[in-house]
């Protein structure tokens, strides 16, 4: 009895140093490569060092991503390697988990919304002054598109490098144009001359327009010279003469039987798959934005610059940046990893937010063979709308805010609950509760 | 392919693990004898001591950190600084908060009694013995094995606002006493809670059924031949025997049910446009999309004082309804 | 109440006359009738999946929706296999499953029997206390356990999605088995006992033979909870891609937040092929379901 008692003691005594050891030792992380459980690459000098990069890439996206920028960076240099872990879904709970366990990584994606947010609670690295170290046209931030840029400072400091700014453009169907004589979309059109249209092309089961909350209300709200948060981020003039113009125009668009398709039909048919379809003769979209018929062949659609409002033709550009993680070991080489990295995804995505590469040839080549037909047709509407498109003034409590502005003011403006005069004056001061 | 060294590095902490418990247990029984206990409490104690460690290494912390952090403005990406009952009191006040937990409330109130009735109904079907009974019963499984976006598309089709919506046209004979428009299901705040039980029938068709179906499985033949010798008919057979047995099945999928209940999530998460959600959800938004995880710690812990009221009303009841045939004094 | 002997009443029943296949069929077939129904609706995003699984892109949303593609994209399986290394994500999600699924029965049995038969002091506080950590939403609870493996220098490992099953992690299946535990009559376990038989002898040779379809009702529950685990593999696997695993992997398919667009037809494929084995595993098992338990004359 006791003797298999003592056994037993000892074999507990040998399990606990055991636990104790693996619990201890870095033994369950891969070899070659993955950072330890702190987040920080610190490796013995004279070392590649590896940066963790973590995004939101799908199958399709990763694989580009890997392909056609990380391993050339990663062959063409020997100081570091770049590291891809992709988070397809839920991505921001992901990446606030591991920064709250201390395992984030040391690059991350983070689209236009956040990075105030992030950047207002100390989770990421002031690059202002590290990307004057690096010598590329890439780190220089006024070789950005101003208004892009903006997304990726807080506070007058550089946060992060937009990989991405997708300017709003007007697709259309020439088939349906043509099919009742009406002249294709061009430059000089505004939006008396849009709404006109659309209701022109409305007939039977076919739409002239379709709009669903996109293309984002703020659009039309600068077309018209107003402002949803102000540039200074000190209020929210949503009830401005020039904001509620932008907004009645957008109500009378939207779910507007006589141009556009109900919510009901929006469900059952879905928003873009319509336009796919035939069904819908215009659609704004983003610039890489590509439209295949049922059997996989690419579409004829052709695209123009969104109407000009009143005051300015400004579109809405989709911003994402890469941010660094601030508790990143070696900021000098992180910076230079992230300007390599930058400048390769800004020759893969579309379009650049560099004003350099803004231009024909460098959109037209990013496109895969198949989709340069149609994407050929459809560039010089893209560069045009670069020429003055922007993003949001972002403020660091920017999910509450967009929360608020969509059920205070939005949802119920398109659900006639409320005129815009009114329902703006209501909400404009809870909106200005949550600006810094 | 993977790196076997992988499972090699898991199996091996996990052998360790499972033998550790193990002496845990012998241990904790050696020591409790020891110190006079007696034989049936001292066997008790150590047969949960996996459940125990587990509690104290895995439990114990979230639930105190969570309290905790209920008392702070903890946003995940900085250190939390305490605010004493703060979020307490903006909860009282917040609109959104009370909004979410009528509708929580309201939907598990509904629903959970009414997935019992469905549920038994649905084990009731697939307990007769009919032919190729292991196919229906396979059949009926299905859904709840499929992944939730493959469901969600199916209630997008199922609950459209239009005629076209399968529920709508198959029930077009009711609404159409009421007017022309169908239903609006989640487009329309009055019949967003109705859209979220139909939601709810889903449920059938999965775990609790099958749980319900081992319930009327462990039910001895014996007791109906005997009442099929007393001439007893297919009612009171149900009524006397059935239902009694059940009952530990039954207070099981209630409990269960209520925790589940409130803590509904995945549901909510389907539908895009309903203008009030679930409790969790809500949680979910705050905590993670809001940065404000302090908060989400305090409705949090409001929601667990909500179910534990509960369950302990239930358990308090059960003497008075749950009968276990292995405690029938003698 | 007595229950009389089986043969007395084999012999009654005999006299009887049954009465004739058809007049069965009639008398069940309301049953037919509403498992047809129930069947119908459950069998409805079934086919849908299989449907989307062979579409092409192209063919994914038309309006109104079809329901046999044309032409039908068999490659589509071929094509999801190979966009991402899921031969090891199969692998892992096997080997994940089986540990997780011996860890569960094992620690919930064992723990549900020292619930259910024993009495000591706080066992009801015990219990509650267990079933209380369910209580608590998952999303404050998420950051606090990834902190806690954190600690353990296991993130990046399969150990938070395996050998926390080993602590009776599932306080559902505890609670279930214990319900099943109590409905036990009292004296084959008393009997066992006398013989000289220890707790674990009397769990595995007499209580777990006796609450038979409860275990496999748990087996099934624990393989598809544990096949299907997505936050887990969310939270605790990094990278590389062949160390994730299925559910994981699925999510690849989905919409980017750049906007790209979703790979559904890609995503039925390869949910289909996951699904297979869960299916496989609930025919099997619900085949014992057939035979209840058989306790001759002992209860009552």
């Amino acid at each position: 009895m006791s003797t298999r008692f003592t056994r037993l003691a000892a074999l507990v005594a040998a399990l606990s140093l055991a636990i104790a050891a693996c619990g201890g030792s870095q033994a369950s992380n891969p070899p070659g490569g993955s950072a330890p459980a702190s987040g920080v690459a610190s490796q013995p000098p004279g070392e590649k060092v590896t940066f963790r990069m973590t995004t939101w890439a799908g199958e399709g996206e990763a694989k580009e991503l890997q392909e056609l920028v990380l391993d050339k960076i990663n062959a063409a240099q020997s100081e570091y390697e770049i590291v891809h872990e992709a988070a397809p879904a839920d991505y921001y709970t992901k990446i606030q988990t591991a920064l709250a366990g201390g395992t984030g990584a040391d690059f991350l994606w983070l689209s236009q919304e956040y990075v105030a947010g992030y950047a207002s609670r100390g989770a990421l690295l002031d690059l202002t002054e590290v990307l004057k170290t690096v010598d590329a046209p890439t780190a220089k931030v006024e070789g950005y598109f101003p208004k892009v840029m903006n997304t990726a400072v807080y506070q007058d400091k550089v946060y992060g490098l937009p990989w991405i700014s997708q300017p709003v453009v007007l697709y259309y169907n020439p088939a349906l144009f043509d099919a009742a004589g009406i002249a294709y979309p061009d430059d000089t059109w505004d939006w008396a001359k849009f709404a006109e249209t659309a209701k022109a092309l409305t007939k039977d089961d076919q739409y002239g327009f379709s709009a669903n909350g996109w293309p984002p209300l703020h659009m039309f709200i600068w077309q018209a010279g107003g402002e949803v948060i102000s540039e200074d981020l000190a209020s929210s003039p949503i009830d401005s003469p020039e904001a509620i113009a932008g907004a009645e125009f957008y109500k009378s668009l939207i779910f507007n039987g006589d141009c556009c398709p109900t919510e009901d039909v929006l469900l059952e048919q879905g928003f873009s798959e319509m336009f796919k379809a035939g069904k819908v003769a215009m659609f704004m979209g983003g610039a890489s934005d590509t439209f295949e018929s049922a059997d996989g062949v690419a579409l004829d659609i052709r695209a123009a610059v969104p109407p000009k409002g009143p005051k300015s033709r400004t579109t809405f550009a989709w911003t994402g940046s890469t941010v660094v993680n601030a508790k990143v070991a070696n900021p000098d080489l992180a910076a230079k990893a992230l300007v390599a990295l930058t400048d390769g995804i800004h020759r893969w995505k579309i379009v650049s937010p560099l004003t350099e590469l803004a231009n024909a040839e460098v959109i037209t080549a990013s496109f895969p063979e198949k989709w340069r037909a149609q994407k050929g047709q459809q560039v010089d509407a893209i560069i045009a709308a670069t020429q003055d498109m922007r993003s949001f003034n972002v403020i660091p409590r920017q999910q509450e805010w967009d929360d608020l502005f969509w059920r205070e003011f939005q949802d119920k403006l398109y659900h006639d609950q409320g005129t815009a005069a009114d329902l703006a004056k209501a909400a404009r001061p809870k909106l200005e509760e949550l600006l810094p | 392919m993977p790196v076997f060294g992988w499972y090699a590095e898991t199996l091996v902490r996990y052998v360790i693990v499972a033998v550790a418990i193990v002496v845990v247990m012998l241990l904790t029984y050696r020591g409790l004898r020891a110190a006079g206990v007696r034989r049936e409490a001292a066997t008790g104690f150590a047969l949960i001591i996996p459940w125990f460690l587990g509690f104290l290494i895995w439990n114990l912390f979230p639930v105190v950190a969570s309290l905790y952090l209920s008392l702070t403005d903890y946003n995940i990406l900085q250190a939390p600084n305490i605010v004493g009952l703060a979020n307490y009191q903006q909860l009282a006040e917040d609109a959104q908060f009370w909004a979410s937990l009528r509708l929580t409330m309201a939907y598990s109130a509904i629903t959970v009694p009414l997935g019992l009735i469905l549920s038994l109904f649905a084990a009731t079907l697939l307990n007769q013995g009919v032919r190729g009974v292991g196919l229906w019963r396979t059949l009926y499984y299905l859904p709840a094995i499929l992944p939730a976006f493959v469901t969600a598309l199916l209630w997008r089709l199922m609950l459209l606002p239009t005629r076209t919506g399968l529920v709508n046209s198959a029930t077009e004979p009711v609404w159409s006493l009421f007017g022309d428009t169908p239903p609006r299901w989640f487009l329309d705040p009055g019949t967003v809670l109705w859209g979220f039980v139909i939601m709810s029938f889903w449920g059938v068709f999965g775990a609790n059924t099958v749980i319900m179906l081992a319930g009327l499985k462990n039910i001895p033949k014996d007791l109906y031949e005997a009442a099929d010798v007393d001439g007893a008919g297919l009612r009171a057979k149900f009524r006397h025997i059935t239902v009694p047995q059940l009952t530990p099945t039954l207070f099981y999928l209630l409990v269960m049910g209520i925790i589940a209940g409130i803590q509904v999530f995945d549901q909510g998460l389907f539908v895009r446009v309903p203008r009030e959600n679930f409790l969790n959800v809500y949680l979910y938004q705050q905590g993670f999309t809001f940065f404000h995880m302090g908060y989400a710690s305090a409705i949090a812990w409001v929601m667990l004082v909500i179910i534990l009221v509960l369950t302990l009303a239930v358990f308090r009841s059960s003497s008075a309804w749950v009968y276990y045939e292995g405690e029938v004094k003698r | 109440m007595s229950a009389p002997s089986i043969t007395v009443e084999a012999g009654r029943r005999g006299l009887k006359s049954s009465p004739g296949p058809l007049r069965r069929l009639v008398a069940k077939a309301p049953v037919y009738l509403f498992l047809t129904f129930g069947a119908v609706f459950a069998l409805v995003p079934f086919i849908w999946m299989v449907s989307t699984a062979l579409k092409t892109p192209g063919q994914l949303f038309r309006f109104p929706p079809e329901w046999i593609p044309n032409p039908v994209a068999w490659s589509n399986f071929g094509e999801a296999w190979n966009a991402l290394p899921f031969g090891a994500m199969v692998l892992n999600s096997v080997f994940v499953t089986t540990l997780a699924m011996i860890g569960e029965l094992a620690s919930a049995a064992v723990v549900a029997y020292g619930f259910a038969r024993f009495h000591f002091r706080f066992r009801n506080v015990f219990f509650l206390l267990m079933l209380s950590s369910m209580m608590l939403p998952w999303v404050v609870t998420l950051i606090p356990g990834f902190l806690i493996w954190k600690q353990f220098g296991l993130i990046n490992t399969f150990d938070p999605l395996t050998v926390g099953a080993l602590f009776a992690w599932g306080p559902f299946y505890v609670f279930l088995l214990r319900q099943f535990f109590l409905g036990v009559s009292k004296d084959i376990e008393e009997a066992a006992v006398v013989d000289g038989a220890n707790a674990m002898q009397v769990l595995w040779f007499v209580m777990l033979p006796l609450v038979r379809p409860v275990l496999l009702a748990v087996a099934v529950l624990s393989f598809q909870g544990n096949w299907n685990n997505f936050k887990g593999a969310l939270i605790y696997l990094q990278e590389p891609l062949t160390r994730f695993t299925l559910p994981l992997g699925l999510q690849f398919f989905q919409a980017s937040i750049s906007n790209e667009a979703p790979r559904w037809h890609l995503m039925m494929a390869m949910s289909l092929l996951m699904v297979i084995p869960v299916v496989i595993l609930f025919f099997l098992a619900q085949r014992q379901f057939i035979e209840g338990i058989q306790l001759g004359g002992v209860k009552g």
